[in-house]
Formats: C-alpha cells, sequence, structure tokens
C-alpha cells in the first residue's frame, strides 16, 4: 500500500495511531503547561481556556449565529460564481473564438486578489452583506470558469460526433454529452471554487470590521476582529480559528463524497 | 421506380479530402480524386494499408468531415451533415463513459432523430432486443470502462443497431474482438442487415476492415484502397452465393478471391513493414 | 489532440512537390502576431464599456473614468508613491518565499522519503491546512502587532502548504525504473537523492511554487490591508477611506501588473530550471 520510496527502512513497532497523533497530543501538552506557568490574569490562550470558550460561545449563541452568517454568504456568493464561471466557462471552452477574446481579459484580473476589490466592493455597495456577496462570487468566478473550460475544451470530439451521426439536437449535444464530460473538471472548479470563497468571505468579515469599527455586518471574520479589538479574547479567536478550520474541512470532504457520487463512472 | 433501380444509394464522385496542421501550415492529402457507386443493399468493404484514409472517406459519407472537392451523394443528394439515416461505428467505439451499457445503447433513441414518435416502452423493449442480440445480457448496467474491448465493440455495434439506420457505416468493426466471436458475430451481422430479407429490404453497409477473409466473407464487393495518397486501386465484384455460412470459407472461389485481394495489397504491405 | 483546420477550396497540389502553405496556413503559422491583435482589441472594448459605464452612471466616487484613473497612475508613478508600496510588498513576498522554500522543501523531502517521518508529521499538517492563513491575522496581530512581521507571517504560512505537498508529492512520484536504474549502478543514497529524486521532483516543486506564490499574492493584500501600514494593500484602503476612487483603481492595476508579472518571472524560471517537463502547467 505504501507508494513511498522507502529509501530509510521504517520500522513498524509504532502503532499508526499512535504515530499520528503524537506530535499533535506533545505540541498541545507543551502549550498546555506554558501557559500555566504564565500569572492567572494572562490574556494568552491555553487548549482548556480555548474549550471553556467555546462552550460559552456556544452557549451564548452567537459563535451558531455568525456561523450560520457566514456560511449563508458565502452559499450566495458561491451560487453567483457557479453560475457566471459555469455558463461563461461552457462559451469559453465550445468556442474559440469566444475563448480568444475573452481570456485576455479573464488572465487580467486573475492576479487581482478578491481582497483587493473589496475595497472597491465597499464603495459600491456599503459594508453590508452585499458587498461581502460580491468578494465570495468573485473569488469562486475563476477557479469555476477555468475548470470548466478546460473541461469543456477537452471534451472528446468523436463523442460529439457519435451524438451528430445519431441525429441529436446541438442544444441536445450541449446537456448530453458535453456537460456530463466536463462535469469531473466543473465539481473539482467547484471544489476549488468553494474552498477560496470560505477564504474570502473570512477576509472580507474581517476587513469590513476592522474598517468600520466593528459595524453591524456579522459574520465569524468580524467575530474575530471583535474579539481582538474590544474584548481582546484570545481564547474566542482560537475558537474561531479551529471553526474557519473545520468548516473548510467539511466543504472539502462534502465535495469529494458529491464527487464521488455524481461521477459513478469514474475509477 | 425505375429511377429508384438505377440511382445508386451512394455516389462519390471525384471526391479528395485535404488536412492541413494547425501551426505548421503542412498538408496532407488523405483522399485523392475517390469515385465510388454503392447500390442500395449492397454490402461493401474498404480493405487497404493502414492510413490510406479509409475513415476519412466513411466519415464524409457520415457528414462529419467534408470534401475539399468532389461531391457525395445519399439517393442524388449532396449529402450537407451528419444525420441518424446514416449509422456510424467508429473505429474507438465513441462510448459515452458517463452511461451504463444500456444508456449507450439508447442514447440515439431517447435523445435523436431515430427514437422520435415511439412511445417510451417501445423504445426501452428495441433497446433490450439489441442487447440480447449482442449477448450483453448480465453487463447491462455496467459502465464502459468496466466491460472488456470486445464487449465495448458489441456495444457500439448495438448502439448503431438499435437507431435503425439505412446505411451502416462500420470503421472495423470486429477489429478488438477474439476470432471465435468474430466468427459468430459476421455471420449475425449479416442476417441483421438482411441477407435472407429480399434485396430490397437489405440495408445498404460500408465496412472498413484489414481483414481479407472478413471481406470476402461479408461482402457484394471490395473496395481496396492504396496511400499516400489515398485513392481507390480497385473494385472486386464478390461473386458468392448468399446466403452465406461457415461453409463458404471452403468454396474455390472464395480463396480465389482472397489471394486477388491479397496480391493487390501485399507490396504495400510489405514496404509499411520495411 | 491535434486538431486541424481543413481547406476548404480545392488547391492544385503536385503530388511529388511539398505543398505550398495556403493564406489561412500561413496565419496559422504566425499566431502571435493574430492573438495580439485580438488581445489589443479584448482591451479596446473592455475599456470602452468601462468608459460607458462610467460615463452612464456618473458618480466618479464609485466608478471613475478610465482617463481619471490613467492620471492618477501616471501621478502616483511619477511621485514614487506607488513604487514605493510596490517594492514594500514585493519585498516582503519575496522574503516569505524565501523562507517557505527553505523550510517547506527540505521538510517535503523528508517526508516524501522517510514513511516514518511521515506518519508523524503527516496529521499536524492536515490539522493546519484547513485553517487559512486569513484566520491567523487577529491572532497573529496580537502576536505580532501592525507592521512588516505580520504580512510576511501570514505569507510564509500560506506559502508553505502548497511547496510542501507538491514537495512530497515529486520525491514520491519519482520514477521507480529510474530508482531502479540507479542502484544497479551501485549508486549511493545520498547521491540517488541528489541526481535522481531531485531532478524527478523538481517539476512538480516548480508547480507548488507557482501555486504558494498565487495564495501568498492572494493573502498579503489581505494582511496589509488589515494589519500594516504600508504596501499595496493598505495603499487602496487607504485611499477608499480618502474617497480617492482613481488612486484605488489604480493601486488594484498595480496589484495586477506586479502578481501578472511575478507569475510570468516564476514560469520562465520553471522553463530554465526544468526545460525537460512538460504538462505541469497550473490547471
Ligand atoms: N484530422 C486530421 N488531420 C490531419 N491529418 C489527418 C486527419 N485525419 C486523417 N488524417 C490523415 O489522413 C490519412 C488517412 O487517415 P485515415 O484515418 O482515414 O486512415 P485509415 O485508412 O482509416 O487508417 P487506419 O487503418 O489506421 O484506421 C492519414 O495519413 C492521416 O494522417
Ligand atoms: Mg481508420
Amino acid at each position: 500500500m505504501s507508494a513511498t520510496l522507502a529509501l530509510s527502512s521504517a520500522g513498524r513497532r509504532t502503532p499508526d495511531m499512535l504515530r499520528a497523533i503524537a506530535l499533535p497530543i506533545t505540541l498541545l501538552v507543551a502549550w498546555q503547561l506554558w501557559a500555566m506557568t504564565l500569572p492567572d490574569d494572562t490574556r494568552a490562550p491555553s487548549p482548556a481556556s480555548v474549550v471553556a470558550a467555546f462552550v460559552r460561545l456556544c452557549a451564548s449563541g452567537n459563535l451558531p449565529i455568525s456561523l450560520a452568517q457566514s456560511f449563508g454568504r458565502v452559499l450566495v456568493g458561491f451560487a453567483i460564481g457557479l453560475v457566471l464561471g459555469v455558463s461563461l466557462g461552457t462559451l469559453m471552452g465550445a468556442s474559440r473564438a469566444v475563448r480568444r477574446n475573452i481570456e485576455p481579459i479573464i488572465e487580467s484580473f486573475r492576479p487581482i486578489a478578491p481582497m483587493a476589490v473589496l475595497p472597491i466592493a465597499i464603495l459600491w455597495f456599503g459594508t453590508g452583506t452585499p458587498a461581502g456577496l460580491s468578494i465570495v462570487g468573485y473569488a469562486a468566478f475563476f477557479p469555476m470558469l477555468l475548470s470548466t473550460a478546460q473541461g469543456v475544451s477537452r471534451t472528446d470530439r468523436n463523442l460529439v460526433q457519435a451524438a451528430r451521426t445519431m441525429g441529436v439536437s446541438r442544444f441536445r449535444i450541449l446537456a448530453k454529452v458535453i456537460v456530463p464530460a466536463a462535469l469531473p473538471s466543473i465539481l473539482l472548479g467547484a471544489r476549488l471554487g468553494m474552498g477560496v470563497a470560505w477564504t474570502a468571505i473570512i477576509a472580507a468579515e474581517l476587513a469590513v470590521g476592522a474598517k468600520s469599527g466593528g459595524g453591524s455586518s456579522g459574520g465569524i471574520g468580524q467575530m474575530m476582529f471583535i474579539f481582538y479589538s474590544y474584548s481582546i479574547d484570545m481564547n474566542g479567536i482560537v475558537v474561531c480559528m479551529i471553526v474557519v478550520g473545520v468548516v473548510a474541512l467539511f466543504i472539502d470532504r462534502l465535495f469529494r463524497i458529491a464527487e464521488r457520487h455524481l461521477i459513478p463512472w469514474r475509477q | 421506380m425505375s429511377d429508384t433501380m438505377t440511382r445508386p444509394k451512394l455516389r462519390l464522385d471525384h471526391v479528395t479530402k485535404e488536412f492541413a496542421a494547425p501551426r505548421t501550415g503542412l498538408r496532407t492529402v488523405a483522399v485523392s480524386d475517390v469515385s465510388l457507386e454503392i447500390q442500395a443493399g449492397d454490402f461493401v468493404c474498404i480493405v487497404g494499408p493502414s492510413g490510406c484514409g479509409k475513415t476519412t472517406v466513411m466519415n464524409m459519407i457520415a457528414g462529419l468531415d467534408k470534401p475539399s472537392s468532389g461531391t457525395i451523394e445519399i439517393d442524388g443528394a449532396p449529402i450537407t451533415g451528419p444525420g441518424a439515416d446514416r449509422g456510424v461505428m467508429f473505429q474507438d467505439y465513441a462510448l459515452f463513459p458517463w452511461l451504463t451499457v444500456r444508456d449507450n445503447i439508447g442514447f440515439g433513441l431517447r435523445n435523436g432523430t431515430p427514437g422520435r414518435g415511439m412511445a417510451a416502452n417501445d423504445v426501452e423493449e428495441r433497446i433490450s432486443k439489441h442487447i440480447e442480440l449482442v449477448r450483453l445480457g448480465g453487463a447491462e448496467t455496467k459502465y464502459p470502462h468496466q466491460i472488456s474491448g470486445g464487449m465495448r465493440q458489441r456495444v457500439a455495434l448495438a448502439r448503431l443497431l438499435a437507431n435503425g439506420p439505412d446505411v451502416l457505416l462500420m470503421d472495423e468493426p470486429l477489429g478488438a474482438l477474439d476470432a471465435q466471436t468474430r466468427l459468430i458475430l459476421q455471420a449475425e451481422l449479416l442476417r441483421i442487415w438482411g441477407e435472407t430479407a429480399p434485396r430490397e429490404e437489405r440495408k445498404t453497409a460500408v465496412f472498413i476492415t484489414h481483414d481479407i477473409a472478413e471481406a470476402v466473407f461479408l461482402s457484394d464487393s471490395v473496395v481496396v484502397m492504396s496511400s499516400h495518397p489515398g485513392r481507390i486501386r480497385a473494385v472486386l465484384p464478390i461473386d458468392l452465393p448468399r446466403p452465406r455460412d461457415e461453409h463458404v470459407r471452403a468454396h474455390p472461389r472464395f480463396a480465389q478471391l482472397s489471394e486477388e485481394i491479397w496480391e493487390l495489397i501485399r507490396d504495400e504491405a510489405y514496404r509499411a513493414i520495411a | 489532440m491535434q486538431r486541424s483546420i481543413e481547406i476548404d477550396s480545392p488547391l492544385p497540389v503536385s503530388p511529388g512537390n511539398p505543398a505550398r502553405p495556403t493564406l489561412a496556413a500561413k496565419v496559422a503559422g504566425y499566431p502571435a502576431v493574430l492573438s495580439g491583435l485580438v488581445t489589443l482589441r479584448s482591451f479596446a472594448v473592455f475599456i470602452a464599456i468601462w468608459w460607458a459605464a462610467a460615463a452612464w452612471t456618473h458618480s466618479p466616487l464609485q466608478l471613475p473614468t478610465p482617463l481619471s484613473v490613467l492620471t492618477a497612475l501616471k501621478s502616483l508613478a511619477i511621485d514614487g508613491e506607488m513604487l514605493d508600496n510596490a517594492l514594500t510588498s514585493f519585498t516582503r513576498l519575496a522574503i516569505s518565499m524565501g523562507i517557505a522554500v527553505v523550510v517547506a522543501v527540505p521538510l517535503g523531502f523528508l517526508m516524501g522519503l522517510s514513511e516514518r517521518a511521515n506518519a508523524y508529521i503527516d496529521p499536524m499538517v492536515e490539522v493546519l491546512r484547513p485553517i487559512s492563513g486569513i484566520a491567523w491575522i487577529p491572532l497573529a496581530l496580537f502576536i505580532f502587532g501592525v507592521g512588516d512581521v505580520l504580512p510576511v507571517f501570514i505569507m510564509t504560512y500560506v506559502a508553505c502548504f502548497p511547496l510542501l505537498l507538491n514537495t512530497i508529492a515529486g520525491v514520491r512520484g519519482t520514477d521507480r525504473r529510474l530508482l531502479a536504474a540507479a542502484r544497479t549502478m551501485g549508486v549511493p543514497q545520498s547521491r540517488i537523492v541528489r541526481h535522481v529524486v531531485m531532478p524527478g521532483a523538481l517539476p512538480t516543486i516548480m508547480v507548488g511554487l507557482r501555486l504558494a506564490f498565487a495564495g501568498a499574492w492572494s493573502a498579503i493584500i489581505a494582511a496589509e490591508l488589515i494589519g500594516s501600514p504600508s504596501g499595496l494593500g493598505f495603499a487602496i484602503e487607504w485611499y477608499r477611506q480618502l474617497l480617492m476612487s482613481p488612486k484605488v483603481f489604480a493601486y488594484i492595476i498595480a496589484i495586477g501588473a506586479v502578481g501578472y508579472s511575478c507569475d510570468v518571472a516564476l514560469q520562465a524560471l520553471q522553463r530554465t530550471l526544468t526545460p525537460w517537463a512538460r504538462g505541469t502547467e497550473l490547471a
């Protein structure tokens, strides 16, 4: 099973599970011990106080509400990016003329990070949800577009021709041949897009919080900012970081499972 | 009436096809000045060395490629594009990887013109019939990557036949089969084509193969092509009696015709491997 | 996947001689010129649309005209402010990428070569990886405060993962036949790593470097925007607060230009270091 080149022959004395948790546990214990040497009124976080903060934030409902806010924005923004990215990507992949004309513009926008357009989004939409949505949509758009275009343009030409010899209409060929052929690429684009969308919403909320002195936009990112600048709650920040990571992991796994179920012909 | 008797089903008139490589602009003459008439109900085999333009000719008849010059007509009308009246079985099968065996066979019936006006359960029945025809009963729900090369070829064949085209265009359809299955399917193919039926009810078939014995066994005439550029070297009528069965292979005329065809392509075949 | 264009008009081709290229083929033979023209046209159309939209909305605060952005770009370029900010950001980027390479590549070799090291370290990597660099900003603000260290820390963190994972993948993907060949020639292990594994892994590592850059470049804007008093990310937000939209747009163009140039430079580096590598383009 090991695809590794075992140049150093590793002894299998320690069980896998133990080896896997060895480093994280060691670090956690070291962190806890270090925190216990600090004076009692310290603001430095420790594993124990992070757990306490997590329980407190869940009980007060702050964390679930913020999470729902951020996640809702990601879903809507992602849907916008998805629709735009997939439709434009299909056009780009199917027609070389469209691709030649649009690609230079797309390529010039690609190195402009989502956060760089946040100031414009604030100028256009203010500091509320629409600004966040536009950043998320912008971030998710590029991976969706590029993967879709690639998937469509790599569709096996023979399959399209086979369908044409059976008298299948152009529209049906698009729906029944090109889209299924590109589906693996589209799903990959969706997974990548959703990943960057989640990062982008945290960044946007954080920045909107930082730049509008809190405001009322809400979300995990803003919650982190409030912990930073008002309540000076490092434990809360660490809780938020962990939640952000767990959600990212969850999104990734969800899309992978979806890929397995939606592409049963792959293997 | 007499008009349809004399007018060929397919007519290729001085057809030439050139390709140009996109970057270099270098041109290949794939097919040069090919003229050919195929009567309705004929079974025609095309043989010739690899790269001589067999697939190119077939693609042009299918309407997937346009000739660079010359014309191709079906029933006296020029071919303008692909249509379900000419069914194609592609050299690499062109099966949809995301569809099961059953859905692949039913693709044209469900999405294209062949199934138009048919009731849904008639369509399903027709699909089932063709699955049985190529003996793929147990594999209906498998995906193309889960079945063997020979099975894939049979799926492609079933898909072609299920669409019920007038003209069957087949590009080495039995190439990947083992020798026994191949013999069985050759006979089966003749039956489906309409060997036992009166001539008017037979379909028109164009069949590309590398196997000379297969060509002789199946066809009414064999078109021998040569390459560089792709031309027709000779058209040999196969005057063996129909219906044919295994015994026809023992016929002295069978050996004689095979020998004649081999003579025509031997030089080039040897040159190709020299 | 060689596709061909068809020649519709029949042309006389003498059998023996190589065919003379047609006009269409000639044009296709100079795709650079043609696509250059198409690109120019695309930009012209884009700017025309922008201009029309600016004229139509008539709100210079939200959508300044291309001309006013150009003027702002010029003045920022002339007084050197833009160059200062770009250099600040670029220096931070270069330092972070340097640290990331020094940390992640050797670690990747270790994890790729040793099953045991991988078993211990990989779970930790998998725990940290989903936590985006952005999410570290508030904590990093506590630890490092507002300044130079924060963006460098965030970018290094972001750049490490693609580099690490690609290095591991590259090391593991080394062609086993090459390894076997080297072994049968009696080459010692250290030399196998140096002369077989390293060149074998380099193309994948270079792809990792480009991915790392893309991530870092996107993160620096966030980091500077929130936690730094200088740099390109800081500048756009600064001018937004001053409501000087043309300068905001000018800086966004600068961000795109610097990002694009860096990627072009990395691609050139990739081609120089791994001229034999094919198909390792970013998706
Ligand atoms: N799309 C294309 N672009 C460029 N050249 C082509 C194209 N299609 C075919 N050719 C060339 O035309 C010639 C004939 O090709 P074709 O595929 O028709 O041969 P074939 O007789 O079917 O060969 P095989 O028996 O190997 O299938 C070959 O030299 C081939 O390289
Ligand atoms: Mg062929």
